[in-house]
C-alpha cells in the first residue's frame, strides 16, 4: 500500500539533521570519555558540548513543532498494539534526546567546567561544583545515551521492516 | 580631658591595637580559582592551606602575612584532571607540594581596603606579586578578601603541550579570603 502522507519538511529536516548530530555526538562522546586528558581532548570534548547543545536546541524546535503540527497517521496494516509501541518509542526518544543533554549539561557544571557554546553564549551553569555529583551525571549521561541509541536502533529497524517486508513505503514520510 | 575621655581614648587605642592574629580560622576561609579552557571558565579550589597571619590595622609594619597551601588539596573537575595537575607538567606536586605566600609590606589604601605585596613560590619559582585587601568585620571575626590574576606560566605551570593558551587560557584568577580571630 502507498503511503501519500508525509511529514512536513520542516519536521523532515529537523528528524535528519538531528538524527546526523546524535550519530557524531555519540560516536565522539565514546572517543573522548577513553582519551587521555590533554589539549586536543579538551578540544573534541568542547565540541561534543557545543554539539550537544545544538541537538537539544534542534529537539526543542522539533518537539514545538509536532505539538503544533499533526504528525501523518500510522500505516493502516499497522494493529493497535504495534501503533501503542511505536507511539511510545518515539516518545522515550523524544524524552531521551531532551535528557541526554541535559545530563551532560549537569556533568560538566558539576565538573565546575561553564559550557559557553560555540564560545559565544555562556550558558548558566546548573548546580555547583560537586566532584561526585559531576561523576555520577557523567554515569547518567553515558548510559541515557546508550538507551537513546538503542531506541534509535530499533526505530531504524522498524522503519526498515515496514520498508522491506511490510512494503508499505513508510520511509517516504520522511523524504524530502 | 575628662576622667570619662581618657577612659573612653584608651579603651580606643585597645580596640584599634587588637592583632588580628594567629587565630586563622580555616573553615571560614577559602581558596578558589577560576581559570579558562577552551574559553569556558573553569572553577577549583584548594581544599587545604595554612595561615600565619598577624594583623593589626594600627600597626601595620608588624602585621604580616604566610599562607602554605596544600597543592595535593586541590578540587578540580574529576579524578583525572586532578591527578593530571598535581603531575610534572603542572605543579609537580612531589617535588613541590606547597605554595607559599608570604608579605612584606602592609600599606593601607583607605578605608577598609589595604595592598599586601609579597613574595609567591610556586614550582620552586618566586614572583613579587602585589594583593588588593578588603577587610571587614563578621561578628568576633575578621575577614580579609580580595583577588588577583596570575599567569600560570610565570611559574611554569602548564609546561610542554599545556603550554598553549588556546586549551588553558594561562591566567587565572585566584580568590582568597581568609578568616582570623582575634
Amino acid at each position: 500500500m502507498m503511503q501519500t502522507q508525509k511529514y512536513s519538511s520542516t519536521a523532515i529536516t529537523l528528524h535528519w539533521l538531528i538524527a546526523l548530530l546524535i550519530a557524531v555526538a555519540f560516536v565522539v562522546g565514546l572517543y573522548v570519555a577513553d582519551l587521555e586528558l590533554s589539549p586536543w581532548k579538551l578540544k573534541i570534548l568542547t565540541w561534543h558540548k557545543w554539539t550537544g547543545v545544538t541537538i537539544f536546541l534542534l529537539v526543542l524546535l522539533r518537539i514545538l513543532w509536532r505539538l503544533s503540527h499533526r504528525p501523518p497517521e500510522m500505516p493502516a496494516g499497522m494493529t493497535a498494539l504495534m501503533k501503542k509501541l511505536a507511539n511510545l518509542t518515539h516518545l522515550a526518544i523524544y524524552l531521551l534526546m531532551v535528557a541526554v543533554p541535559i545530563l551532560g549539561w549537569l556533568h560538566s557544571s558539576a565538573a565546575g567546567v561553564s559550557v559557553v557554546y560555540l564560545n559565544l553564549i555562556p550558558l548558566p551553569d546548573l548546580v555547583g561544583k560537586d566532584k561526585a555529583l559531576s561523576h555520577l551525571f557523567g554515569e547518567l549521561h553515558e548510559n541515557a545515551a546508550w538507551v537513546l541509541v538503542g531506541l534509535v536502533g530499533l526505530h531504524v529497524a522498524a522503519a526498515l521492516k515496514h520498508q522491506l517486508v511490510d512494503k508499505d513505503n513508510l520511509l517516504n514520510r520522511m523524504r524530502w | 580631658m575628662t576622667r570619662l575621655n581618657r577612659v573612653f581614648a584608651a579603651a580606643l587605642v585597645l580596640v584599634a591595637s587588637t592583632a588580628w592574629s594567629a587565630g586563622f580560622v580555616p573553615d571560614k576561609s577559602s581558596l578558589t580559582f577560576v581559570g579558562k579552557q577552551m574559553g569556558a571558565p573553569v572553577e577549583g579550589r584548594f581544599r587545604h592551606f595554612d595561615g600565619d597571619i598577624v594583623f593589626n590595622p594600627a600597626d601595620l609594619a608588624h602585621s604580616h602575612a604566610r599562607i602554605e597551601v596544600d597543592l595535593a588539596s586541590i578540587d578540580l573537575a574529576s579524578d583525572e584532571s586532578e591527578s593530571e595537575i598535581k603531575g610534572k607538567s603542572w605543579f609537580h606536586v612531589t617535588a613541590h607540594p606547597k605554595a607559599v605566600f608570604e608579605s612584606t609590606t602592609i600599606r593601607a589604601l583607605g578605608g577598609d581596603r589595604y595592598e599586601v605585596k609579597g613574595r609567591l613560590m610556586v614550582k620552586g619559582i618566586t614572583r613579587e606579586l602585589t594583593l588588593p585587601l578588603q577587610v571587614h568585620r563578621v561578628g568576633g571575626l575578621m575577614v580579609a578578601e580580595g583577588s588577583t590574576v596570575l599567569r600560570r606560566t610565570d611559574f611554569n605551570v602548564g609546561e610542554g603541550v599545556w603550554a598553549d593558551p588556546d586549551s588553558v587560557a594561562l591566567e587565572v584568577r585566584v580568590n582568597y579570603k581568609m578568616t582570623l580571630k582575634s
